[in-house]
C-alpha cells in the first residue's frame, strides 16, 4: 500500500498532463500497430473481439454501441421531450414553443416546450456519450490485448476467464460498478442539472409573472444579483444572504462546541467510577438518537407552543404574564431568544452521540497517564485539563471538522423547531433560518429554482473549503496508508 | 505518625469520593429527567382520551403534561381511520415503510461494504481520485438534486406513473440506496484497522480477491454491518422530506409513514385536531426502532467511533 | 477483456433505452407518460375533506352511462397546495381537477389547463351561476378569452364563536365581542390564519348602510394577457379609518388577536382563554366543532364596527360612528380539465364534470359533505333542508351565514395569472399585519417603514401593499404627503 500512495503523491499536476499525452500516443499507437481487428474496433465495437474469437464479448461491445447509436440517432421521447442529437440541441434552449394552440373541434391541445427537462435530458445525453466513447476506448484496448497475447503466442482470455478474472484482480471492478453506476445517475447527474440551473432564468415567480413556462440561459447574471438586488428573489439574497450566511456560521460553531463539551462532560459523569446504572443512563440518553427526529423535534415544538405544558406551567406559577414565543414562529416573536432556544434543544439531541463516542475513548486513555499524575499530586480537575481532555481532543478531531460540516447543513432541527423564524416582512429567509432551510424555502416553496442552486453553490463552496482545508491537513487523509 | 496522616487523607477522600459521587448521580438525575420529558409527554399524549363536555373527542395539543384520562382512543382511531381518501391509511404506510426499509437495507449496506472493502484493501488506479470525487459530491445540499431525481425517476415511470402508482416505492428505493456506496467512509475507518497482514497470508494461500472479501473480512466486520444495516434500515422511517418530493403528494396510498405522520401536523390547513393521533402514530414507530436501537447499541457505538475517529 | 460487469451493465441500459424508445414510439410523440398514456382511466383530484363522496358519485354515474367509455380514479389532493403541485408537474396530474378559482388566471397561463368548448356544458355554467362567478371563471389562451373553471363549491368567511361566553346580540358587533371577552378574560376574536384570503375580512369591510368601499383591487382588468391591470386602491380614507380602528382594536388586552402558531383551534379552546370567536370558513367547521363541542359552535356574520373619534382623526372621507361590516373574499372551488389530458378524453371529461357540477350533486354535497354549493339560488335549498330536519342548526346556520356573506364580499378578481402572482406577493399580507401590529416593517431593504403608528405611517404601509398588488415589488419611494392618488 506504501508504495501505492506514494506513486499517487507523485502524480501531481504534471503527472495528470503526461498521462493525457500518453493516452493520446497510446490511441495512434494501438490503430498502426493493431491488427486488423483492433483497427475495425475504432469503427465497429468488438470487431476486434470477433476477429479474436472472443464472441460474447464482441457481441457485448456491439450491443452497447447498437444501443447507444440508436438513442442518439432516433431519439425516443419520454414527456414529450427527446432524448439523443435532439437533447443536444435542446440544450440550447432555443427553438421552444409556448404551446397552447386548442382546437375547439377535437379537444387537442399542442403541449409547450419543458425547459428543465431538456436541460436534464440534454445532461443524460451527454452521460451516454461519454460512456459511448469509455466503451470505445475499453474495446479497443480489450482486442489490442488480445493482439499482444497472440503475439507471444499465447491464445486470447476466454470468456470465462474474464468473469474469474473480475473475482479477484479486477474485483474492485465488480464492486464499484454498481455505485459508479448509481452515483452517475442519482447524484452526479442530478447535481450538474441542478448546478446548472444557476445560469439560467428558471425562476416560477418570474414566469407566472412573465405568464410564460419557458426558461432559459442567463450567464452569471443571478451572481452578479446577489449583489445588486435584480430579479424578483435577488432582493431577498442581496439583503439577507450576510445575516444567514453570519447565523449559519454561529450555529455551526455554537453547535458543535456545546454537544462537543457537554458530551464529553456527559461522559465523564456517566463513566465516574463507582458509579452504579451506568448502562441505564447511557440508555436514557440514548433514547433522543433512537427515536426519529421529526418525532422528537415535533414533541419539542409542541411542547413550546403558546398553549403547550411549559408555558400554561410559567404562567400558573407566575413567572410570566403571557405566553412566551420561544421559537419565534409568530411575527414580532423574539430572534435572540428563538436563536437561544434552537442551539439549547440542539443539545438535547447532539450530546447524546458525543457522549457515546467519548465514552469508548475515555475507557482507552492509558492509565498509567493517570498513575503518573497522580503520583506527582496533580489535582483531579488538573488532569482533566492536562490529560483526559487533551487526549479525547487529540482523537476527535475529524469528528469536530465532521460535525462542524453537519451543522451547517443541519436541516431538520431547524426546519422542524422554529420554520426559520421569526419571519422578516417581505422575506423568504427569517431569523434563525440556515443556508440549508433557506434553499429549501426559496427552491420548494417559491419554485425560484435559479436562486436556490445559487445558494446551493455558496454554500457547497463554503463547506468545501472548510472541508478541504482541514481534511488535506488531517493525519486521517495525509498518513491514511500508515495507519495500517 | 505518617501513618495516621495517609489514614486521615485517605478518610477525606473517600469522603470527598461519596460526596463527589452522590452530586454526579444528582446532575444525571436531573439530565435524564429533562432528556426524557418530551418524549414521555408524547407517549403520554398517545394515550391521552379527553372529552369535551358534550363528547367531542379533544386530540389537540393541550396545556396539561399528565392527561386527566388514559385510554387507546388513539390508537383505534390511527388504525381504523380514513386519511388522505386512503382507507386504513396508516396500516398502508407502515407496510410501505417497511418495505422499502428492509429493501433499502440490504441494497444500501452491500454496496457499503463493497465500496469500502475496495478503498481500504485494493489497490488499483484512480482509487484516489474515487475518495474525493465521494468527498465533494457528499458537500452539495441534498436538496439541491431532489428535484432532478424525481424528473429522472419519472422519465422512466419510476415515479408520477398514474397507471402503476405503485412504482414510485421502487423509485424510492432506487433514491435512498443508489447513492449510498459513496458514504463508504465509516466502514472504511473499520476496514483499515483490520492488518493488512491478514489479507496478504489469505492471498499466499490462494484465496482471490473474492474469497477474501466473504470469507475473512466479512466475518471480522460483524459491527460495522449491524450499524451499517441499522443505519439504513432506520433513515426510511425518518425522512419526512425527501419520500414526499419523489412519491407525490397525490399518491397518499404509497406515502411512507414519516411522511403521512407529518402531513397530519402540517397540511395546508392542518388538522390540529389530529395531533394525539400523531402521538400514537409516533410511539409505534418509534417502538421498534428504539427497541433496535438498544439491542444493537454496542454496534452502533462503535460505528460512531469509528467514524469519528477515522472521519 | 476488461471490465465486463460493466459492460453487462451498460448493455442492460442501453436495452432499457431502447425498450424506452420503442415504448416511446409505439404510444406516440404526444403522449409517453400524459395522463392519456394510460387509456380507459379519467383521474379526478378533488379536495381531500370530499374525496369519498365524489369517488361515489362518479361510480354512480359511469355505472349509469354505459357508453361513457371511460373509468373514473377520484384522489384526494391538499386544496391549499393542489395548484403548485399541477404547475409543478403537469403532465403527471389528473385529468380533471378542483381548484380555488384564483388559481383559474395562473393555471391557464402555464398552459396546465384546457378550456371548456362543450356549449351545454357552457350553458348550464352561465344559467346556474350568479354573476360574480360567471365574470371570474375565464381566462385566456394565446391571447383569445376562454371559460376554464366550473364552479361546485362556495367558500367565504363568516365567523364562529363560542356560545357559551358570547350572546348572539354580543356577537353580531365587534364591540359586541369585546365586552364578552372582558368578562371572560380573553380576547375577542381572532382569524385562521394571516395570509392575503383572510386579511379580506378587514381590507374588503364596508359601510353597513350602503356596502360603500373604495377599496378596489384589479378594477375593470382585462382579462386578455398583456392587458392593463385595471385599478387598485388601497389607501382611500376609509380604509386608514378601518385600519387604524383595527390597530386600537388589536392592542386592546380583550381585542383581536392573530392566529396561535399552535392552531387558531386553541387559541378558541375555552381553557385556553384564547379568544372568543374567530372568522373561519365552511372548511374550518370540524375543527371549530372540536374545539368548542357542538353545543357550543356558534355561527354568525362577520361582525359591524363602529369607528372611533381616534380612527377618523385627521380623516376627512369618513366620520366617527360610521358602522362597518367586515368583508369577505367570495370564492368559488372550480372544476378543470387538465391540458396535458389526451384530446379523446375531452367529450367525456366535459360530460362528467357537467353531472358533477349539476344542481343535484352539489346539494348532495353539501348534505354529506358540508360543501355549500354555488349556484344561484342554493339558499332555498339549504333552507328546506333544516326545516325538513335533514342538517343540524350549525350545519344550517354554516350555510346560511356563508351564502349571506357572500353579499358582503367580492370574488378575488383574479382574471391573469400575473395578477394572481402580484396579490399574492409575500409581502402583501406582512405588511399588513405589520401595520395592524404597529410594528416596524423590518426590512433591511430599500424600502423602510418604521412609523406605522401614525396617521401618515398607516397611509404610507396601505400605498406599499397597494404597490405590490399592482407591481410585485416594492415601490423604490413614497408619494408625498397629500399626494397620494386617489381611486378614479
Amino acid at each position: 500500500m506504501g508504495t501505492d500512495s506514494k506513486r499517487t503523491r507523485n502524480n501531481g499536476r504534471a503527472g495528470f498532463f503526461f498521462r493525457i499525452g500518453n493516452a493520446f500516443s497510446e490511441f495512434g499507437k494501438r490503430f498502426v500497430d493493431g491488427s486488423l481487428g483492433t483497427k475495425l474496433s475504432h469503427f465497429i465495437f468488438g470487431a476486434g473481439n470477433f476477429y479474436h474469437g472472443q464472441f460474447i464479448k464482441g457481441l457485448l461491445f456491439l450491443l452497447v454501441q447498437a444501443g447507444i447509436l440508436a438513442v442518439m440517432i432516433l431519439c425516443p421521447t419520454i414527456n414529450n421531450t427527446p432524448y439523443g442529437w435532439k437533447a443536444l440541441a435542446n440544450l440550447s434552449l432555443k427553438n421552444v414553443s409556448e404551446g397552447g394552440e386548442f382546437d375547439f373541434a377535437t379537444g387537442e391541445m399542442t403541449v409547450g416546450s419543458d425547459c428543465k427537462l431538456m436541460v436534464l435530458f440534454g445532461f443524460v445525453t451527454i452521460a451516454l456519450i461519454v460512456i459511448y466513447f469509455l466503451v470505445w476506448n475499453l474495446n479497443i484496448a480489450s482486442s489490442y490485448k488480445a493482439d499482444k497475447a497472440r503475439k507471444v503466442g499465447k491464445k486470447p482470455t476466454t470468456f470465462v476467464q474474464d468473469i474469474k478474472e473480475l473475482f479477484d484482480g479486477k474485483f474492485h471492478v465488480l464492486m464499484l460498478t454498481p455505485t459508479c453506476l448509481a452515483a452517475t445517475v442519482f447524484t452526479i447527474l442530478p447535481t450538474v442539472f441542478m448546478i446548472s440551473l444557476a445560469f439560467t432564468t428558471y425562476n416560477s415567480q418570474d414566469m407566472n409573472k412573465l405568464g410564460t413556462n419557458l426558461f432559459g440561459w442567463n450567464g452569471f447574471q443571478n451572481f452578479s444579483s446577489v449583489f445588486t438586488g435584480e430579479g424578483s428573489l435577488g432582493f431577498e439574497i442581496k439583503n439577507r444572504f450576510l445575516p444567514v450566511l453570519g447565523w449559519t456560521f454561529i450555529w455551526a460553531i455554537l453547535a458543535t462546541l456545546t454537544c462537543y463539551f457537554g458530551g464529553i462532560i456527559l461522559a465523564l459523569l456517566i463513566n465516574k467510577k463507582g458509579l452504579k446504572g451506568k448502562k441505564l443512563f447511557r440508555t436514557l440518553f440514548i433514547l433522543t438518537i433512537a427515536v426519529p427526529q421529526f418525532i422528537s423535534l415535533l414533541a419539542v415544538r409542541n411542547l413550546l407552543g403558546e398553549y403547550g405544558p411549559i408555558n400554561s406551567l410559567l404562567l400558573s406559577w407566575g413567572w410570566i404574564k403571557e405566553p412566551i414565543g420561544f421559537l419565534g414562529l409568530q411575527a414580532g416573536d423574539s430572534e435572540i431568544l428563538a436563536k437561544i432556544m434552537v442551539i439549547v434543544i440542539n443539545m438535547w439531541v447532539g450530546i447524546p452521540y458525543t457522549m457515546l463516542m467519548t465514552s469508548g475513548i475515555l475507557m482507552n486513555i492509558p492509565t498509567d497517564l493517570y498513575e503518573a499524575a497522580r503520583v506527582d499530586g496533580s489535582s483531579t480537575t488538573k488532569m482533566f485539563f492536562k490529560i483526559t481532555l487533551p487526549y479525547v481532543v487529540f482523537v476527535t478531531t475529524p469528528y469536530l471538522i465532521s460535525s462542524f460540516v453537519g451543522n451547517i447543513n443541519s436541516f431538520n432541527t431547524i426546519y422542524l423547531l422554529t420554520g426559520g423564524g421569526p419571519t422578516y416582512v417581505g422575506y423568504q429567509a427569517g431569523g434563525t433560518d440556515l443556508l440549508v432551510t433557506w434553499l429549501y424555502k426559496v427552491t420548494i416553496d417559491q419554485g425560484s429554482y435559479n436562486t436556490g442552486a445559487v445558494i446551493g453553490i455558496f454554500t457547497f463552496l463554503i463547506t468545501a473549503t472548510i472541508t478541504l482545508v482541514t481534511y488535506r491537513r488531517s493525519k486521517a487523509y495525509n498518513e491514511e496508508d500508515t495507519f495500517q | 505518625m505518617k501513618n495516621s496522616l495517609t489514614n486521615k487523607k485517605y478518610k477525606s477522600q473517600s469522603a470527598n469520593r461519596r460526596i463527589s459521587l452522590s452530586v454526579t448521580y444528582t446532575l444525571l438525575i436531573v439530565f435524564g429527567i429533562i432528556w426524557l420529558i418530551p418524549l414521555l409527554w408524547i407517549f403520554l399524549s398517545a394515550f391521552r382520551c379527553e372529552y369535551q363536555a358534550d363528547g367531542t373527542f379533544i386530540g389537540r395539543v393541550t396545556s396539561n403534561f399528565f392527561p386527566n384520562s388514559f385510554g387507546l382512543e388513539n390508537f383505534k382511531m390511527l388504525f381504523s381511520s380514513t386519511y388522505y381518501g386512503v382507507d386504513h391509511a396508516f396500516l398502508k404506510w407502515m407496510l410501505n415503510t417497511l418495505i422499502i426499509a428492509i429493501i433499502d437495507c440490504i441494497i444500501s449496506t452491500l454496496l457499503v461494504l463493497s465500496v469500502a472493502y475496495c478503498m481500504s484493501k485494493l489497490k488499483f488506479k484512480l482509487r484516489k481520485t474515487f475518495m474525493n470525487i465521494s468527498m465533494i459530491l457528499g458537500l452539495f445540499p441534498g436538496f439541491m438534486s431532489m428535484i432532478a431525481i424525481y424528473f429522472l425517476l419519472k422519465s422512466i415511470g419510476l415515479t408520477g406513473n398514474p397507471a402503476h402508482p405503485e412504482y414510485s416505492l421502487v423509485g424510492l428505493v432506487l433514491a435512498y440506496s443508489a447513492g449510498a456506496g459513496l458514504g463508504f467512509q465509516i466502514a472504511k475507518g473499520f476496514f483499515d484497522v483490520i492488518p493488512n497482514a491478514l489479507v496478504e497470508s489469505a492471498k499466499l494461500d490462494g484465496c482471490t480477491n473474492s474469497k477474501v472479501f466473504w470469507r475473512i473480512i466479512l466475518p471480522l466486520a460483524k459491527p460495522i454491518i449491524i450499524y451499517q444495516a441499522l443505519m439504513s434500515f432506520t433513515g426510511p422511517w425518518m425522512d419526512f422530506i425527501f419520500a414526499k418530493v419523489i412519491i407525490g403528494a397525490d399518491n397518499a396510498r404509497y406515502w411512507t409513514v414519516s411522511v403521512g405522520l407529518y402531513s397530519m401536523l402540517f397540511g395546508t390547513h392542518p388538522d390540529t385536531n389530529l395531533f394525539t393521533q400523531f402521538a400514537a402514530g409516533c410511539v409505534i414507530v418509534a417502538i421498534p426502532i428504539v427497541t433496535l436501537f438498544m439491542f444493537l447499541q454496542k454496534y452502533y457505538v462503535e460505528g460512531v467511533t469509528a467514524g469519528a475517529v477515522k472521519g | 477483456m476488461k471490465k465486463i460487469i460493466a459492460l453487462l451493465v451498460l448493455l442492460a441500459m442501453s436495452l432499457a433505452a431502447l425498450a424506452g424508445c420503442s415504448g416511446g414510439n409505439a404510444t406516440g410523440s404526444n403522449s409517453g407518460n400524459t395522463p392519456g398514456g394510460n387509456g380507459g382511466v379519467i383521474r379526478v383530484w378533488v379536495g381531500e375533506e370530499s374525496v369519498e363522496f365524489y369517488k361515489k358519485v362518479c361510480d354512480e354515474y359511469v355505472a349509469a352511462h354505459s357508453d361513457f367509455g371511460f373509468t373514473v380514479e377520484v384522489k384526494g389532493m391538499d386544496t391549499g397546495t393542489i395548484a403548485q403541485v399541477i404547475t409543478n408537474d403537469p403532465i403527471a396530474a389528473a385529468d380533471i381537477y378542483t381548484v380555488a378559482h384564483d388559481n383559474i388566471g395562473k393555471l391557464a397561463a402555464t398552459k396546465c389547463a384546457k378550456p371548456i368548448g362543450d356549449q351545454s356544458l357552457i350553458d348550464q355554467i352561465l344559467a346556474d351561476n350568479p354573476e360574480s362567478f360567471r365574470k371570474v371563471i375565464y381566462s385566456t389562451l394565446n391571447d383569445k378569452e376562454y371559460l376554464f373553471g366550473v364552479p361546485y363549491i362556495s367558500q367565504a368567511l363568516f365567523l364562529y364563536y363560542n356560545k357559551a361566553l358570547v350572546t348572539e346580540e354580543q356577537a353580531a358587533t365587534f364591540e359586541g365581542l369585546r365586552e364578552a371577552a372582558k368578562q371572560a378574560g380573553t380576547k375577542a376574536i381572532t382569524v385562521t390564519g394571516d395570509d392575503g384570503f383572510n386579511m379580506s375580512f378587514a381590507l374588503l369591510a364596508t359601510r353597513a348602510s350602503d356596502h360603500a368601499t373604495t377599496v378596489k383591487i384589479y378594477e375593470g382588468a382585462e382579462s386578455v394577457s398583456g392587458g392593463a391591470k385595471g385599478i387598485s386602491n388601497c389607501q382611500g380614507d376609509d380604509t386608514v379609518a378601518i385600519v387604524r380602528w383595527l390597530q386600537a382594536y388589536a392592542a386592546d388586552p380583550n381585542g383581536f388577536k392573530w392566529a396561535s402558531p399552535d392552531g387558531w383551534d386553541a387559541d378558541l379552546d375555552k381553557s385556553n382563554k384564547g379568544a372568543l370567536a374567530v372568522i373561519g370558513g365552511a372548511w374550518h367547521y370540524n375543527t371549530a366543532k372540536a374545539a368548542l363541542g357542538e353545543t357550543n359552535l356558534g355561527i354568525a356574520l362577520i361582525p359591524t364596527f363602529t369607528l372611533t373619534e381616534e380612527s377618523v382623526k385627521g380623516l376627512s372621507g369618513v366620520k366617527a360612528g360610521d358602522v362597518y361590516r367586515g368583508g369577505t373574499f367570495a370564492d368559488c372551488k372550480c372544476f378543470m380539465i387538465n391540458a396535458n389530458s389526451s384530446a379523446d378524453k375531452y367529450v367525456a371529461e366535459q360530460a362528467l364534470i357537467k353531472y358533477l357540477s349539476s344542481k343535484e350533486i352539489q346539494n348532495r354535497s353539501y348534505l354529506e359533505c358540508l360543501n355549500v354549493p354555488a349556484y344561484v339560488g342554493a339558499s332555498e335549498f339549504i333552507k328546506k333542508c333544516y326545516e325538513e330536519g335533514k342538517v343540524s342548526e350549525s350545519q344550517y346556520n354554516l350555510a346560511a351565514m356563508q351564502v349571506s356573506m357572500a353579499e358582503w364580499g367580492i370574488p378575488q378578481p383574479f382574471i391573469t395569472g400575473i395578477l394572481n402572482t402580484y396579490y399574492y406577493s409575500k409581502n402583501g399580507p406582512q405588511v399588513f399585519r405589520a401595520i395592524i401590529d404597529k410594528s416596524a416593517y423590518p426590512t433591511t431593504g430599500d424600502v423602510i417603514l418604521s412609523e406605522t403608528e401614525s396617521l401618515a405611517g398607516v397611509r404610507k404601509g396601505l400605498y406599499l401593499i397597494e404597490y405590490l398588488w399592482m407591481h410585485g415589488t416594492t415601490p423604490k419611494e413614497f408619494p408625498k404627503e397629500n399626494d397620494y392618488p386617489t381611486p378614479a
